[in-house]
């Protein structure tokens, strides 16, 4: 692959914090209108896994069948047995090199096994693993104050859970209770969680089982792809206000939403939509509450958090995912004034904060720092979005290629004025970028968009090796 | 301090106080120096972090005024070795709480410990969309644990997930939406799990949805002492005369952990699962604190009432500290779930699955379930004889290492000893022990140490708490 010196390019809106980066990189147009590459090489990667002897995968299916949940499901007709990890790469029982483009559900932010993420792991293990906040231990208030640091304005007091779920059923809570109304308004397509109160801000309804979830209104989505008013996030807005004012007692709790859907096919919030809607809610006592699950900790590249990129600043921002990369741990940020209403009971997370988990964020903060991992989100992320706008303008079957950073999304249809969801095409794509060595995700409420959530530490050379496979898987199917 | 306690009380609860003048034997006791920990031969490292005042300050300004922490002077623990914690000075502490009944091994057992440590260098993460054997291997062990046709396993991040889950599987398994669980319970803290929960300290006043809160099997409390057919007659009631006729669960746990240790009336969960089943309801027990061989006399809780339920929920112990939970039901039940999808992103990742098949292992292979019926029953035995000296000691409960001690300040009464339950409790800490504190009233030692707990620790624990209330 040549490269030419690009022009360096102002890649940001002017009001971006990002410093600019001057790299070169082959210029994404070259790639368009040329044939499918006939051979693919993994980026080469100085490690070989120690050969595997546990279990088969036909062994372990066998299990998932007898001992695990029958809702257990797995990507791929033949599933990928996946025993090793290390920075973005997977590798399966025979050693195969997997580029993982998934990030287990955007959630390893700094690489598998992230050598300083698990010497921290390892070192708070060995010296003390739980005892709970009923005792003092400085690991939780080190991680607690390196994450406030992260938030603007009065974002200032941290609550530490053990996953997203019991963040949003926490922030919820906090809402309720702060303004003494239960109605909460949240997006159609939003996914939040699967306990009682976040099952029903999750909105769709393949998530959300037959039992009563109370208190939450959906909103229509402004989805700028699919949405009844294209990318005129104001018009979108004012459904939020028509909920408030015919829907509920003119008072509300909060607003929930993610500034760019996960589970619902990487969907990023049309503009104009947020700064709109937070005036509508605060308009009516309600607070709004970012779920920073998937969008967090530089992830979008031109942002820490996704909510800065609507220029919105949150009341309550919830965490989890890349938290930890990996290590079971979300979190609550909120003002203290907010804060204040859990003093009116007691709270209490067995595990939550525990000195293992807040060391390990804290590792990841400073990874994230050291390595740059958020420029590099950014720079790699506007690459790999490039070349997947290229193959778009290839294939008829990509409708859509949208997203921000690494955290993208390629919807497929059959029918571009139509927009008919490519169920089929989807899976059998997945499939074979697997077969090419490419790990990629599923979402999107008809299950047509692949999701991109690599780990932050992807390469250019890594984002080529995603699109050449998916421009020679497109070109045989 | 005698001056600082009467100070605190009440000139009416002085008149009763005074009946606590220790015997004899205890004044003779009164006298010796405080107990000694025993021998552990271990140094823990030179600490360098920053200070108790420190951390204090820091949990002020960044973890918000709610965060709860025990002792007017918090104890600051860096470094933790089996039964024992480590202060930032070095001192070591006797744990008889394990972190909320929860560091089941013993701290940074070294078993758990390489596990989680292998298992973290080699993958961490990747959800159960690909294969991984940890998990599996970890499913079959635990299913292998149970009894009945109890064998599909859900793995979730906490107590409060698997009780979550256990409800929404009730729930759609019946067709019914009506929950019972008992007063005193605890059961979690999100929002469906608060409305199981019936402690109004941890209830924050939010919409609770379909949850009736029965009568409390309590023998020492309970308007029917150790009645259980009494207690059961109340559910029967409430099918009767508050609900639709049909229920969706009944929840329990068999020994209520933050409801102060209280087991529940003997026979009673036989009574109640028979009333809920012939009604169409599942019956729900929360292992969260009694599970894996705790209770001495049995694995888990539920078999010390002779009952399967249908569904079970766990975590706590289940990880030695890991953040895991778990929930493990039928086939039948657990087929509901094939409705709609499901994911919990962190549930039985690698790390987390092969620290609990350690856990599982560990406390098999050093037989911790007889071990602490043995040194449980030593224990309970040592406190039924403290109970005699000491008039302030209401009620001694429990089985194996989850034991409860009540104090009170009129036997006849029951009155709570609130003020000398905090008193004692900072002078077991002075003393070197730590040990829990519930129930409504805040009066009820929890005593539920890691299960390598030895006898010579339970005579610690016991001779501490001798001099402490002697020094009353």
């Amino acid at each position: 692959m040549s490269v030419s010196l690009a022009k360096t390019r102002r890649l940001l809106p002017p009001r971006s914090q990002l410093l600019l980066w001057r790299r070169t990189f082959s210029r994404p147009a070259l790639h368009a209108g040329r044939d499918p590459p006939s051979s693919l090489h993994l980026p080469p990667f100085d490690y070989s896994p120690p050969p595997y002897a546990g279990p088969t995968a036909e062994d372990i299916l066998a299990k998932r069948r007898e001992y695990l949940s029958p809702s257990i499901y797995h990507s791929y007709k033949s599933p990928v047995h996946i025993v090793e990890g290390k920075k973005q790469y997977l590798f399966d029982e025979k050693g195969r090199r997997y580029v993982d483009a998934f990030g287990g559900i955007a959630t390893v932010c700094c690489g598998h096994c992230h050598p300083d993420v698990v010497e921290a792991i390892v070192n708070q293990t060995k010296k003390l693993q739980h005892s709970t906040v009923l005792y003092l231990n400085h690991a939780i208030t080190d991680f607690a104050e390196a994450l406030a640091n992260k938030l603007p304005g009065n974002l200032k007091v941290v609550f530490f859970t053990n996953s997203g779920t019991e963040a949003n059923e926490l922030a919820m809570l906090m809402a309720r209770m702060y303004t003494g109304c239960h109605d909460i308004i949240s997006l159609r397509n939003a996914y939040h969680g699967n306990a009682s109160g976040t099952m029903g801000a999750t909105a769709q309804s393949v998530w959300k089982f037959n039992t009563v979830q109370s208190g939450v209104h959906h909103a229509v989505n402004p989805d700028p792809y699919r949405g009844i008013f294209g990318s005129d996030g104001e018009k979108y807005a004012r459904d939020v206000q028509d909920i408030i004012n015919f829907g509920t007692s003119g008072n509300v709790a909060a607003f929930i939403c993610e500034p760019i859907q996960g589970v619902g096919g990487i969907i990023e919030l049309a503009p104009g939509y947020l700064p709109a809607v937070y005036n509508t809610i605060k308009k009516a006592g309600g607070l709004f509450i970012s779920d920073e699950v998937q969008a967090g900790f530089g992830r979008t590249g031109s942002h820490f958090w996704g909510f800065e990129t609507q220029n919105v600043v949150p009341d309550i921002v919830t965490m989890a995912k890349s938290i930890g990369n990996g290590t079971p741990l979300g979190a609550v940020v909120t003002t203290p004034e907010i804060a204040e209403v859990l003093t009116r009971r007691s709270y209490f997370n067995t595990f939550a904060g525990n000195p293992v988990c807040t060391a390990a964020g804290l590792a990841v903060l400073k990874v994230i720092e050291k390595e740059h991992l958020q420029q590099n989100a950014h720079m790699v992320g506007f690459y790999l979005k490039e070349r997947l706008t290229a193959l778009k303008d290839k294939y008829e079957l990509i409708g859509d290629v949208r997203g921000r950073g690494m955290m993208l999304g390629v919807e497929l249809v059959t029918d571009r004025e139509l927009k008919t969801p490519a169920k089929d095409e989807t899976l059998n794509l997945m499939d074979q970028m697997k077969e090419l060595g490419v790990l990629v995700g599923k979402g999107g409420y008809y299950g047509n968009v692949l999701r991109i959530t690599p780990p932050l530490c992807f390469t250019k050379e890594d984002a080529d090796f995603v699109a050449d496979a998916m421009d020679l898987s497109l070109s045989g199917m | 301090m005698q001056r600082q306690l009467k100070k605190s009380i009440s000139i009416a609860k002085r008149a009763c106080f005074s009946s606590l003048r220790p015997s004899a034997a205890a004044a003779a006791a009164a006298e010796n120096a405080p107990p000694q920990l025993p021998p552990f031969n271990y140094q823990p490292r030179p600490y360098n972090g920053p200070s108790a005042d420190e951390v204090l300050a820091k949990r002020k300004r960044f973890l918000g005024p709610s965060i709860l922490h025990f002792y007017q002077k918090p104890v600051n623990i860096v470094e933790g070795k089996m039964q024992y914690l480590f202060d930032e000075s070095g001192r070591r502490y006797l744990d008889a709480f394990a972190g909320i009944v929860t560091v089941s091994c013993g701290h940074c057992h070294p078993e758990v410990l390489n596990a989680i440590i292998e298992q973290s260098k080699l993958l961490q993460h990747t959800t159960t969309i690909y294969l991984n054997h940890a998990m599996t291997d970890y499913a079959e062990a635990l299913a292998s644990k149970m009894p009945g046709n109890l064998k599909v396993v859900y793995f979730v991040n906490s107590g409060t997930e698997a009780n979550e889950l256990a409800t929404l599987m009730a729930r759609l398994y019946t067709g019914n939406l009506g929950m019972i669980s008992l007063r005193n319970a605890y059961h979690g803290g999100s929002s469906g799990t608060l409305g199981l929960t019936a402690v109004s300290t941890w209830k924050y006043p939010v919409p609770e949805g379909n949850v009736h809160h029965i009568m409390n099997p309590d023998p020492y409390r309970g308007a029917f002492g150790a009645d259980a057919q009494r207690y059961a007659k109340e559910v029967q009631d409430h099918i009767e005369y508050g609900s639709s006729g049909k229920v969706g669960g009944f929840i329990a746990e068999t020994v209520q952990g933050v409801g102060g240790a209280i087991e529940l009336a003997p026979g009673y969960l036989k009574l109640v699962y028979d009333i809920i089943r012939k009604v169409g309801g599942v019956c729900i027990a929360d292992e969260v604190q009694t599970g894996f061989g705790r209770m001495g006399s049995h694995y888990w809780g539920f078999e010390t009432q002779g009952v399967i339920p249908d569904i079970v929920t766990m975590a706590k112990g289940i990880g030695n500290g890991l953040p895991l939970g778990a929930v493990v039901t039928t086939p039948e039940i657990a087929s509901v779930m094939a409705q709609k999808t499901q994911l919990n992103t962190f549930g039985g990742n690698p790390v987390c699955s092969a620290g609990g098949l350690a856990v599982l292992r560990v406390l098999d292979k050093e037989k911790r379930q007889a071990h602490c019926a043995n040194v449980g029953s030593h224990l309970l035995d040592r406190l039924r004889s403290l109970m005699e000296r000491h008039d302030i000691i209401g009620d001694v409960r429990g089985r194996g290492l989850m034991v409860g001690v009540e104090l009170v300040t009129d036997r006849k009464e029951k009155t709570p000893a609130k003020d000398e339950t905090l008193v004692v409790f900072e002078k077991l800490k002075d003393l070197g022990v730590l040990v829990g504190k519930g129930g409504l009233h805040g009066n009820v030692f929890r005593i539920k140490p890691p299960m390598c707990f030895t006898k010579d620790d339970a005579d610690f624990v016991v001779d501490a708490l001798d001099y402490a209330l002697s020094k009353l």
